[in-house]
């Protein structure tokens, strides 16, 4: 008996979590390279192509060398070059808070991959709670403490600014972020992931009736984890390097790992809510939880591919923005955050209030209404985005002298 | 210069319109291909006209030290010493070339040289494309007759000699 709660409530999902935690790693290594070569190729350059070409060329046919990116072990290359190089410790810096600041941000970034839904449950969930949600927000929001923490401890005037700014930051874009949730949630009527992600095989994407929220959700979660183009906390042009300028070797290799992690939560978060989970199934058609429940393990590793697949997509958009957009001003994020995104994310709870309220009491779907909407919102986008029309020239010259 | 602006479209403010087209960019830039040479396996060719290594022809080479003359930072080491020769059944008197140096690190590559060589081909010339001259001691920057002759461990394009045929010059092109 007990060693059956053993198993059941400690050893499995140890394991599991072990699993989990293995993957989301690799990514986070393989990340840096992709980060990299994707930037290079969308600024018209290379970006690292050398590491490990010899290596490959040697295992591999000769028919095959084309298809190998370059600069593949850079992925590995990279860890080694952290572990190895001095780690240099300002003398005027305090240090228990110097030391503290690398770690902090880790443990709610690792602590959260417990709590995502990977694929259909009991298998691929390492711990089914019910209010998964809700947890996952409260620890990600410490994620902070660590940034501001390092900044302040090291003793440095950029260092100080860059914590200030990202704790500014975080605090502002917190507020749309949990509001973009809450018509997801009145929707779902669940802060449970894995029902959230069922629901949404049953009916329909979240990203449709809640196009706004999806929105909002994308730029506050760019906020949150201090992306381009609201990197204020590590402004190069300002701030040298902004809270992380006094750290090096793997102190430096922590932060980073943090961050990437918590692009990834917050990707499994986007996905999880706005676009179907481990499903691929629009009104209950298609690849459901049932459905993959029943082709056994074979099925569960399918979801939990679509599920890193559609991840990943939104980790290839972190990069896809970093590459597009300039950094905002200070006042312009903070005009962004409060006057705009939170009356957004209000506007949209209302709206999306109102035509639920609405379609209890008139007995219809409030949730179709809205997805048209929003269907129709992204068509109408698209249209003007990809219409064929004649080079238009913005600027006109009126005078010159 | 006073520009005007179209003002946007209520449209295009509201569904971001201009972020969208900036996506739309830098997603067309990632699939171009890209120019930058990767250098130690791809080179650019010079262009004709480029200056690069010395050539030297000892056969040419009339021992006249015109190029020694023109050299502005007098890096190039000629002695000579005559001696009679029988040639077509005369004694003639030869100019016989024993040193010919280029202290090559000091140079500026103004070809001024070879624009005195007054043999014609020219018998020292700048136009090899060769530009790999780098070295790891101010020794292997100091070359020798033989050395300058032979190249030995150096990438070596065709290289065209000075006598060839220009290329064409466009009309109105420079003067």
């Amino acid at each position: 008996m007990t060693q059956d709660l053993l198993m059941r409530y400690l050893i499995w999902p140890l394991v599991k979590f072990l699993v989990a935690f293995i993957i989301v790693q690799v990514i986070v290594a393989a990340m840096n390279y992709i980060e990299r070569r994707l930037l290079g190729l969308m600024q018209a350059r290379l970006g690292p192509n050398r590491v490990g070409n010899e290596v490959f060329e040697k295992i591999t046919p000769r028919s095959l060398h084309r298809f190998i990116p370059g600069g593949l072990l850079q992925i590995i290359a990279d860890p080694i070059k952290f572990l190895l190089k001095e780690d240099i410790v300002p003398s005027s810096s305090e240090k228990v808070a110097y030391f503290l600041g690398p770690m902090l941000p880790l443990i709610p970034a690792f602590l959260v991959f417990c709590l995502i839904p990977y694929g259909p449950p009991p298998t691929f969930v390492v711990t089914h709670v019910n209010v998964g949600l809700l947890l996952i927000l409260a620890l990600t929001s410490t994620g902070v403490y660590g940034i501001i923490l390092g900044g302040w401890a090291s003793n440095n005037k950029y260092s100080l600014m860059g914590g200030l700014r990202s704790a500014a930051q975080m605090v502002s874009y917190e507020v749309p972020f949990g509001l973009s949730i809450v018509g997801v949630l009145m929707l779902c009527g669940s802060f449970d992931l894995v029902r959230i992600i069922n629901y949404q095989a049953d009916h329909i994407w979240n990203l449709f009736p809640q196009l706004i929220a999806a929105f909002i959700f994308l730029v506050a979660m760019n906020a949150e984890n201090n992306r381009t183009p609201f990197d204020l906390p590590e402004a190069e042009s300002e701030l040298v390097a902004g809270y992380h300028t006094e750290y090096s070797a793997m102190k430096f290799a922590f932060f980073m790992l943090a961050e990437y992690s918590s692009m990834i939560v917050n990707c499994c978060l986007m996905v999880s809510l706005f676009m179907g989970g481990w499903t691929l199934a629009i009104n209950g058609y298609g690849l459901t939880t049932g459905v993959l429940r029943g082709w056994g393990l074979a099925g569960g590793i399918l979801g939990a591919v679509i599920f890193i697949s559609k991840v990943m997509l939104f980790m290839l958009m972190y990069i896809w923005f970093r590459a597009t957009f300039p950094r905002f001003r200070f006042d312009q994020l903070m005009d962004l955050g409060w006057k705009w995104m939170i009356p957004l994310a209000l506007a949209n709870i209302a709206v999306t209030a109102v035509v639920v309220l609405l379609g209890l009491q008139f007995n219809f779907q409030g949730e179709v209404v809205l997805s048209i909407a929003g269907a129709a919102i992204i068509a109408f986008t698209l249209f003007l985005l990809l219409r064929p029309r004649a080079k238009v020239i913005h600027a006109r010259r009126v005078s010159e002298a | 210069m006073h520009v005007e602006y179209q003002k946007p479209r209520w449209t295009d403010k509201f569904l971001l319109l201009d972020m969208l087209e900036g996506l739309k960019t830098t997603l067309r830039e990632l699939f171009k291909p890209k120019v930058t040479i990767r250098y130690p396996e791809e080179r650019l060719e010079p262009a004709n006209r480029f200056r690069g290594m010395f050539k030297f022809s000892f056969d040419r080479c009339i021992a006249c030290k015109l190029c020694a003359l023109a050299c502005p930072i007098d890096i190039i080491y000629i002695d000579v010493h005559d001696e009679q020769r029988e040639i077509d059944g005369k004694m003639k008197k030869l100019k016989v070339l024993d040193r010919y140096d280029i202290d090559v690190k000091r140079c500026m590559f103004c070809a001024l040289c070879e624009e005195a060589c007054p043999t014609k081909p020219k018998s020292i010339w700048l136009t090899t494309k060769t530009y790999e001259l780098a070295s790891y001691d101010r020794k292997d920057l100091y070359f020798n007759m033989q050395q300058l002759e032979y190249w030995e461990g150096r990438p070596e394009y065709a290289g065209l000699p000075a006598d060839e045929p220009e290329p064409k010059q466009i009309e109105g092109g420079m003067p």
